[in-house]
């Protein structure tokens, strides 16, 4: 079940008197834009929620015009409500676009359109259980009459409402905002706003600061939901007297947070011309009653249609389609297809029963970190269950003390598949848990092996620990110098200032996730504007900061000088590998062997490796020529021959070993002569019909026009190879 | 893109001839690879039998004469059921495998073997990223006498060697004579992959020569060193930069070592012609609108915001994904005990240095692994595995070598990429109360744990099948081969009870009763709870944790949702209790600690039983 988050409703009062439609202090843009970056921030993020229950209001301070509740009363004057209290949608969000411009008006009472809100409020959520909020933001430059401002503070108190008072240029030691020569109205109507939020525990803040901070991300708050409850086994209860078993809950501990998923969609055919297509796409258009969105076309979904092939030699294509409702579930074994009743359908499943069963304990020495498999989860004893609380203590101050980790075997639910975890005791100031993590089963481990880093063994057997792959005295000291002047340990500083831990997990927050958010937001109110950059504190971690390169500058010269490291140039590693390479174990020379058999006709069942063997033992030009054009003939046979595609897979292999060997051989022309004339052919239908589906395969294996920048003897341009792929 | 192949050397009367051991290996390695790498072919080609067998739909061949005594048992495909059960046959029924592996008169010709195998990759794998050859034999020194034969092996080899063919080379020795590579197979076996010059020298040999005698040891030291080499290394990702600090890179590699391994999912089977045959589905996309079929680059990204969508262009979603280049860019370096244990979120990556594009990556590669280690410290790392993926934070860990029993490598040294959760991932515990065990309790726990370590004092995957995938897979193999049903499962993951309480039981049940005394006086110390109470404590020495917020000390602080005790107590007597909200209920009711779950009249029902016992 999703948790039900608080109620919430809140009302923004926006000045938009024509002062606020002026730029100040070099800003480029007006005072009213400046306070919407905020505005539209906050309002989007609430959209975003998708939430019926996160409402909100506007009222517009200083406009034109006058419709409020209490428009019939002296001091209400030019104070409109814009959006009342409700849900907002996108239409919403469109005319909240247009009604927020500066007006021509300076009239208008910021301390009476606090009263409208908070009526709105009252008469909106009643005495039901809401977050209530209203966020007022001015430049203060209108008159304000004081007046009933005990009265208000009062009604704040009462109905218990969190006020947010942001002001264009208000000043703020604290945050180094001073505005100099300051309108000695707007100063009077500062302190006056200032000591009201005081008075009704409320904040007062200046834009400035509002606007910067709008970057942090909000973090999702996510009720914990067991994922096992049940006992804590050791040894079988069932069987043995002498088992333990604790009762316990599991939660998650950690969840990556996926960004949103986006959904396909194409321009609707024109909804005017086809009566069908309305409906449908009726509540997916973005309306293009209103202006700002008339760049955006109607969308309509995508769907998707799913259709069942089987191979069928007979049938043209070699495949067919077959109704669904001929197929039956089943499974591949190898090649094999196995199909299974509908009665046996869980026949595959293990049986099983929850359980959380531990198998035994390891030292947290014998554990390497980088096993963990999974995201991790916490272990507590039953809440409700004090003995069951003092039970699990006695186990993670145990395991805490003989520094150990226990493994246990985790069924979540009957019928679940076992699951092998780590546990690890957690001990904080007034928190106990254990902590879970998933361990490899023995099908989850692949052994791959690499040689050592700090020795290097020849085939001969013989041991070196001086080789051009192993770090050198002075390589090594460079390193650890350079490691320790780069520490995070101590980089960062606490709120006190003290040196603390630098990129801690908290001050870290997932790019993707709130640049997608940010992204859909900004253009739901900028829909015909470009896309803004990412918030810094986003790429903040891509590098390492700037003090710190700084501090360990010189250590990293001297690495840098001691590790001599070369790049390799593109070219280079295209060229032809080392001769010894080629050798086998006991360095036979076999181009002899072969040289002695002198191959120079190339044979179509051993096509690959006789063609680079007969270039290998050649340096001239006529001969790679003949090579490439014994080559050319296989490969134009195998496609010709081939029935259906068969032959292609070798065709792509010749021609692949072929681009590589006369590449390296620097000789790109032979080649792109060559697939050129291929291209034609197989397009024409001159080898053996029609095979678009050899060419599709050249597409796909990338075997086209060696160009310029893999070649330098190639005449051919990137844009010419691309250009080749196109079926022209 | 496997192969094995066997010399059938058999001696006879031996339980497990090389052969027969070579042909089990086979049999193994093919039940596990269906389940490994679903989609992986494999082949089994004997030579030296008395018998020959070689199909090819190539007319142009001549048959089974192409290839003396070599007698093609599987042909190179993803393995079938009928190909399983030919080889479990094979090796359950003795009578079977001993009318095949009869040795041929006559010395078969290795270089039509290794051709003959040339021909079976080139006709049924071209393309193949990884081709390999696996040959078992006990033969060091097939062509003594000729010299010519020797050479022509060399010489198809060498082909195999430009085909892109990796030949792995499993020797057993014979109880009178050690395996002598240098005689033969030294000209056969080449250091590297021309399609991977960065592999590294094959390691010191690790088949154990194994005494014929001793058929198991055979089968299982054959087993355990061919297991070693069953998967072709594939990188995750290649010559990525990784950025020690501003303009200093190196190359290096990633690999998959641990993956969860997962039933593959089910598929759909038609069953209307002679054979079931497996469907492929093929999916078309239309619009919703006019169910026209559209092409992929007519397709929008949008997304659902405010019960409307929001639409960028491909080229925009690009830009919102792309924080820069692949790369793993040091930040800097923090201790591994900085590293919570919680910061999990999925299985780590392994890297390894590469020199293809910077000459020198191995070295620097392995001083910082080595610094790493001495000092038990991490890098922090930014990491992009490929264009527009998102970027994660992740510990770079210094792995070390591991060497298992016979000085085999079971872990192998390098650095591996730990995913770090960002802020955005990590939940936040559960309230609950914190009754601390007292220190004998613990002790007594202590004793138990120690009796209880597992062996070797580690966690050692291999100890542990995955009884659920192997269920998955025995039932597949049972209805497959139509084999009769196996009553029970084998699951290896079970604790081992009787051991458990054999070692531990004594110990265990003294520490219950001393959990009984203490929780007893701890229970007369803070008085006794009823069960709905323990929720949070009431005392007062200990404010309620769950949800409240600070309250200046002002009881209605809370606002309109709040309720003084007074007035609940009337609404209570006068029986009026309904009349209020749930949130209301539910706020007070958090302030004395009750449980607020459940329907309102649960809620009142609940206040009621609170005045009452009052």
């Amino acid at each position: 079940m999703l948790t039900m988050a608080d109620k919430e409703a809140t009302v923004y009062i926006v000045d938009v008197g024509a002062s606020m439609g002026e730029r100040h202090h070099g800003r480029s843009e007006t005072d009213l834009d400046w306070a919407l970056r905020y505005v539209w921030d906050k309002i989007t993020s609430t959209v975003a929620t998708g939430r019926k229950t996160a409402t909100l209001g506007v009222v517009g301070l200083r406009t034109d015009d006058t419709t409020n509740e209490l428009d019939s009363e002296e001091g209400y004057a030019h104070i409109s409500v814009i959006q009342p209290i409700s849900q907002i949608l996108m239409p919403d969000l469109r005319s909240l676009r247009s009604a927020l411009v500066p007006s021509s008006t300076n009239s208008g009472d910021a301390i009476s359109a606090l009263v409208i809100a908070i009526q709105m409020i009252s008469t909106y959520c009643k005495k039901l259980k809401y977050r209530r909020k209203i966020i007022l933001l001015t430049d203060a430059r209108g008159s304000m009459e004081t007046e009933d401002i005990d009265e208000i503070t009062k009604k704040i108190n009462e109905d218990n409402i969190e006020l947010v008072i942001l002001g264009v240029d208000f000043d703020d030691p604290e945050y180094g905002v001073k505005e100099e020569d300051k309108d000695p109205r707007k100063a009077q109507n500062e302190e006056t706003l200032k000591s009201l939020t005081e008075t009704c525990d409320g904040v007062f803040g200046t834009l400035q600061q509002a606007v910067d901070e709008l970057g942090i991300p909000r973090i999702k708050s996510v009720r914990p939901v067991p994922s096992y409850k049940g006992q804590l086994t050791l040894g079988d209860p069932e069987k043995y007297d002498s088992a333990m078993s604790i009762d316990v809950e599991r939660y998650p501990r950690t969840m990556v947070a996926k960004p949103p998923s986006a959904s396909q969609f194409v321009t609707a055919s024109n909804p005017a011309d086809g009566d069908a297509s309305i409906q449908s796409s009726a509540t997916m258009a973005g309306s293009s009653d209103l202006g700002p969105s008339a760049g955006q076309a109607a969308l309509t979904s995508v769907r998707n249609a799913r259709t069942y092939q089987i191979e069928d030699s007979e049938a043209p294509g070699g495949k067919r389609d077959v109704d669904r409702d001929d197929l039956a579930k089943g499974y591949e074994y190898g090649r094999t297809a196995v199909h299974i009743s509908e009665t046996d359908e869980n026949i595959t499943k293990l049986e099983t029963m929850a359980s959380f069963d531990i198998i035994g304990f390891v030292p947290k020495d014998k554990y390497e970190r980088y096993m963990h498999m999974s995201t991790t989860c916490i272990v507590i004893a039953q809440r409700t269950n004090d003995k069951a609380q003092m039970a699990l203590s006695s186990l993670i101050h145990a395991l805490w003390e003989l520094e150990s980790y226990a493994v246990a075997r985790l069924v979540t639910k009957d019928d679940k598949s076992p699951l092998i975890v780590l546990l690890a005791p957690s001990i904080e100031a007034d928190y106990e848990c254990l902590l879970d993590v998933q361990l490899p089963f023995a099908e989850d481990v692949r052994s791959y092996r690499f040689p050592p880093l700090d020795r290097v063994q020849t085939v001969s057997g013989k041991v070196l620990t001086e080789h051009r792959n192993i770090p050198t005295r002075e390589l090594q000291d460079a390193m650890d110098t350079y490691v320790d002047s780069m520490d995070l340990s101590t980089f960062g500083r606490d709120d006190e200032g003290n040196p603390a831990e630098f990129m801690p997990i908290e001050d870290t927050f997932s790019p993707v996730l709130h640049r997608i958010d940010q992204c859909v937001r900004w253009r739901a109110v900028h829909p015909a504007e470009p896309i803004p950059p990412p918030y810094e504190i986003l790429t903040r971690f891509s590098r390492p900061p700037d003090d710190l390169v700084e501090q360990a500058s010189d250590p990293l010269r001297d690495l840098i000088k001691i590790a001599d490291v070369k790049k390799v140039s593109p070219r280079q590693k295209g060229r032809k590998r080392a001769r010894d390479r080629t050798k086998p174990l006991s360095g036979l020379d076999v181009d002899e062997l072969l040289g002695r058999e002198k191959r120079t006709k190339i044979s179509p069942e051993n096509a690959v490796p006789e063609f680079k063997q007969m270039l290998e033992t050649t340096e001239d030009l006529g001969a790679i020529q003949d090579a490439s054009k014994q080559m050319s003939v296989i490969i134009e046979n195998l496609i010709r021959h081939s029935v259906g595609d068969s032959g292609y897979g070798r065709a792509i292999e010749a021609l692949n070993a072929m681009r590589e060997e006369l590449t390296a051989l620097e000789e790109p022309t032979l080649y792109n002569d060559f697939v050129r004339s291929l291209k034609n052919k197989l397009l024409k239908g001159d080898l053996g019909g029609d095979r678009r589906d050899m060419w599709w395969e050249i597409r796909r294996n990338r075997v086209g026009l060696v160009d310029k920048k893999l070649s330098s003897r190639s005449e051919v341009s990137e844009e010419e190879a691309a250009q080749f792929y196109t079926s022209r | 893109m496997l192969k094995a192949s066997s010399d059938s050397e058999s001696k006879p009367g031996e339980d497990d001839s090389p052969a027969a051991a070579a042909l089990k290996c086979a049999f193994s390695l093919m039940q596990q690879r269906i389940i490994s790498n679903p989609s992986d072919m494999m082949g089994i080609l004997l030579f030296g039998t008395e018998q020959s067998k070689f199909q090819t739909p190539d007319e142009r061949s001549k048959g089974g004469l192409a290839y003396p005594h070599c007698y093609l048992l599987a042909d190179l495909d993803v393995p079938s059921a009928e190909d399983v059960k030919r080889l479990k046959s094979l090796v359950e029924d003795e009578e079977e495998s001993k009318s095949l592996l009869v040795p041929s008169k006559e010395p078969v010709s290795m270089a039509n073997v290794l051709f003959c195998a040339n021909q079976i990759f080139t006709t049924k794998a071209p393309n193949f990223s990884s081709r390999r050859l696996f040959i078992v034999t006990d033969n060091d020194d097939p062509h003594t006498h000729d010299k010519a034969l020797k050479s022509a092996a060399a010489v198809r080899a060498k082909d195999l060697y430009d085909l892109g063919v990796i030949i792995e080379l499993f020797p057993i020795s014979k109880p009178d004579h050690d395996f002598d590579r240098s005689k033969f197979y030294d000209d056969i076996v080449y250091r590297s992959s021309p399609l991977d010059p960065e592999a590294p020298a094959p390691l010191a040999p690790t088949v154990k020569p194994s005494l014929a005698k001793d058929g198991i040891s055979l089968l299982h030291s054959l087993l355990s060193s061919i297991n070693s080499k069953a998967v072709a290394r594939r990188a995750l990702f290649a010559n990525l930069p990784l950025e020690l600090g501003p303009g200093f890179k190196i190359s290096v590699k990633g690999y998959i070592i641990f993956k969860r391994q997962v039933p593959a999912r089910s598929c759909y089977v038609w069953l209307q012609g002679e054979k079931a045959q497996i469907a492929k589905g093929v999916t078309t996309q239309m619009a919703d609108d006019t169910s026209r079929t559209i092409e992929k680059a007519e397709i929008k990204k949008a997304y659902k915001f405010g019960g409307d969508q929001v639409a960028f262009t491909p080229e925009e979603i690009k830009k919102v994904r792309n924080f820069g280049d692949p790369v793993i860019r040091i930040i800097g370096f923090k201790p591994l005990s900085s590293v919570p244990f919680w910061a999990s979120v999925k299985q780590s990556t392994f890297i390894y240095p590469s020199e293809e594009d910077f000459v020198g990556s191995t070295r620097v590669f392995a001083a910082l692994q080595q610094k790493l280690l001495r000092d038990e410290k991490v890098a922090i790392v930014w990491f992009i595995a490929r264009k527009n993926a998102a970027p994660v934070i992740s510990a770079l860990v210094p792995g070390p070598e591991q060497l298992g029993d016979i000085g085999e490598q079971v872990m192998p040294p390098g650095m591996w990429l730990v995913p770090l959760p960002y802020a955005d991932d990590v939940r936040s515990n559960p309230d609950t109360t914190l009754i601390q065990a007292p220190d004998s309790l613990v002790d007594m726990m202590r004793t138990v744990i120690q009796q209880l370590q597992l062996p070797k004092a580690r966690y050692d995957p291999q100890k542990y099948p995955n009884p659920a995938l192997q269920w998955h897979y025995r039932i597949l193999q049972v209805l497959a081969l139509d084999e009769d049903l196996p009553e029970k499962p084998e699951d290896k993951t079970i604790p081992k009870y009787r051991q458990i309480d054999k070692r531990a039981g004594g110990y265990v049940i003294d520490w219950g009763h001393e959990l009984e005394d203490q929780f007893r006086a701890w229970q007369k110390e803070n008085g006794p709870r009823t069960s709905s109470a323990k929720r949070s404590a009431p005392d007062e020495s200990a404010p309620p944790k769950k949800r409240t917020k600070p309250s200046d000390g002002v009881e209605s602080g809370d606002g309109p949702n709040s309720i003084n005790d007074n007035d609940i107590k009337q609404h209570y007597s006068k029986n009026s209790l309904n009349k209020l909200t749930v949130p209301i209920l539910k706020s007070w009711m958090e302030n004395k600690g009750l449980s607020t779950s459940g329907k309102k009249s649960d809620l009142v029902e609940r206040v009621e039983e609170y005045f009452e016992n009052k």
